[in-house]
């Protein structure tokens, strides 16, 4: 069985369980895990070094070997369920994602990533879209998903559920990057498109299966999406709101961030206008020419 | 295709101008206590270098940090991607302030222009740094040429032994550029210096992409923090305020 004797670094199971772990320990910093474990390459490892800081001496030096069955026992329970663990150990963790300084430790998913999701872009907006934002994000997303581009979303009422539901409907790839645990829904009402999106793309959470939603799983999650896209393109938003957060943050990602002209009504979307890396675009077509340019091998010109 | 303008604009997001003067090292522009005129490192060991000049303060973890350690290590085609990016930075950078490094070295320009190899003698057979800089980078591929190698002196790797390099022929004369991705202890860029010296290269000057920032040394997070999270490609560390 699974007990502690002999310990084979290069399992990927144990490894996952490790790094599972190493999240779930009090006081936890993704970030730092995420440094550390890519660093040494193995999650064991830096379990087996224990907590550093003051925390070292209250747990000795054996706290190393902690016991791995709990969490192996998870891992198998969530798979049967048939969410996916990829860890930033993992060849198949997705590329763009790994690219950016704040990548999570993990995400769960459910469905299928596939070598072609590193072609997303995520398409963001307000939960109380207007009749011109609903219209104008499902062009933008037809249009990606014509292209060939899977559609990222965050599976929220609105210009999220209206750019899923558009990449679908022309039979696009579209993947969900949600801001609870894969176990929940929220908002309730889209359980059944996150049904859907997990059967036919991909639903990923960097949360624990159970997480509630909270204040701050949102924002999280929109880091998430911006690391997981070639870029972020905003439809339509408030100067409060998740999809502003995730241009910020596509921006500190070197992600290119494509706003529609319709949104330089706010101010907020006005000065960001001004910033290095942002685009603001009249036609879906801007917005694949300019990640086709980006993200050519050609070298550049002068 | 790309324009070298449009490669390296989003980088002014996540770049930041190293300072010069009062509190920074007069060398490599790390933070230090007011009464120190350079760091402990730049201080304690010997200096080859004529001028040092970091394009921006790399904190670590930070985006910059992580890409100058990712394109050497990410999948291919994230990394290719990384790799232009970085060429069309260092580019833009020395169109703007090649001239700043030279007059900082008291020369009027550099012959030579070289990187400093790997510290892995396996990974510096195909090390991206010399493709950015030996054939993308317009400033720089034209005057681009590999002369330092690896000596089979074995030497401390985080030492000031001139001997852990050594240059594969005379440099009689020659003013070097000196080419890095990160300056962390310049203990690797000094002793490439020391080569250079070594086989007759009148001056040698180094710039680098970034000057890693470990924001758990000392007070360097409120350092760091001191320091505006703004990058104009008009300014360089030799001329900020």
């Amino acid at each position: 069985m699974f007990v502690a004797t002999t310990v084979n670094h290069t399992s990927p199971n144990l490894e996952t369980a490790a790094l599972i772990a190493l999240l779930r320990a009090p006081g936890a910093r993704w970030q730092q895990i995420a440094d550390d474990v890519e660093e040494a390459g193995s999650a064991r490892q830096v379990l087996d070094r224990g907590p550093t800081g003051e925390q070292a001496s209250m747990f000795g030096e054996g706290a190393a070997s902690e016991d791995l069955t709990a969490h192996i026992a998870d891992l198998g329970a969530w798979a049967r369920e048939g969410m996916s663990v990829l860890t930033v150990l993992d060849a198949d963790y997705p590329e763009n994602l790994r690219t950016v300084y704040d990548r999570p430790p993990l995400i769960f998913v459910a469905g299928d990533l596939c070598p072609e999701d590193s072609r997303s872009v995520a398409v963001v907006g307000t939960r109380r879209p207007t009749g011109d934002g609903i219209t104008r994000a499902r062009r933008i997303a037809h249009h990606l998903a014509a292209s060939g581009y899977t559609v990222a979303s965050g599976l929220a009422t609105g210009i999220d559920t209206t750019a899923h539901t558009a990449a679908l409907e022309v039979g696009g790839r579209t993947v969900a990057v949600i801001g609870t645990g894969l176990r929940r829904a929220y908002p309730r009402e889209n359980a059944g498109l996150q049904a859907r999106i997990a059967k036919e793309g991909a639903v990923i959470s960097q949360f624990l299966p159970d997480a509630p939603p909270t204040r701050r799983s949102f924002p999280m999650r929109n880091g998430v999406m911006s690391g997981l896209a070639l870029a972020t393109v905003v439809v339509e938003a408030g100067e409060i709101s998740g999809s502003r957060m995730q241009a910020r943050l596509a921006l500190q990602h070197n992600r290119p961030v494509f706003l529609l002209r319709s949104l330089l009504e706010h101010d907020w979307a006005a000065s960001m206008e001004r910033r290095p890396g942002v685009y603001v675009v009249d036609e879906p077509e801007q917005i694949t020419e300019a990640i086709q340019r980006l993200t050519s091998t050609a070298l550049p010109t002068a | 295709m790309a324009t070298v303008g449009e490669l390296s604009d989003p980088y002014a997001n996540f770049m930041r101008t190293p300072r010069r003067g009062a509190s920074c090292c007069a060398t490599c522009m790390t933070f230090v206590e007011p009464a120190y005129q350079r760091c402990y490192l730049c201080s304690s060991n010997q200096r080859w270098l004529t001028a040092v000049l970091p394009i921006s303060y790399a904190e670590r973890s930070g985006q910059l940090h992580t890409n100058l350690a990712g394109y050497k290590r990410w999948p291919p085609a994230i990394a290719a991607r990384t790799r232009l990016q970085l060429a069309a930075v260092l580019w833009r950078f020395l169109l703007g302030h090649e001239s700043c490094l030279a007059t900082a070295a008291e020369i009027d320009r550099f012959d030579l222009v070289t990187t400093v190899p790997s510290s892995d003698a396996a990974r510096d057979e195909h090390h991206p740094l010399r493709t950015i800089v030996g054939q993308i980078a317009e400033p720089t591929r034209d005057r681009y040429e590999r002369v330092l190698r690896r000596s089979t002196i074995a030497v401390e790797e985080r030492g000031g032994d001139p001997r852990r390099f050594t240059a594969v022929r005379s440099l009689a004369g020659e003013r070097v550029l000196l080419i890095d991705d990160t300056w962390t202890t310049g203990a690797r860029a000094q002793t490439a210096a020391a080569a250079l010296l070594a086989a007759g290269a009148s001056t040698v000057a180094a710039l680098v992409i970034g000057r890693f920032i470990n924001p758990k040394y000392a007070d360097n997070a409120a350092r760091l923090a001191e320091v505006p999270r703004t990058f104009s490609w008009e300014m360089c560390g030799l001329h900020a305020p």
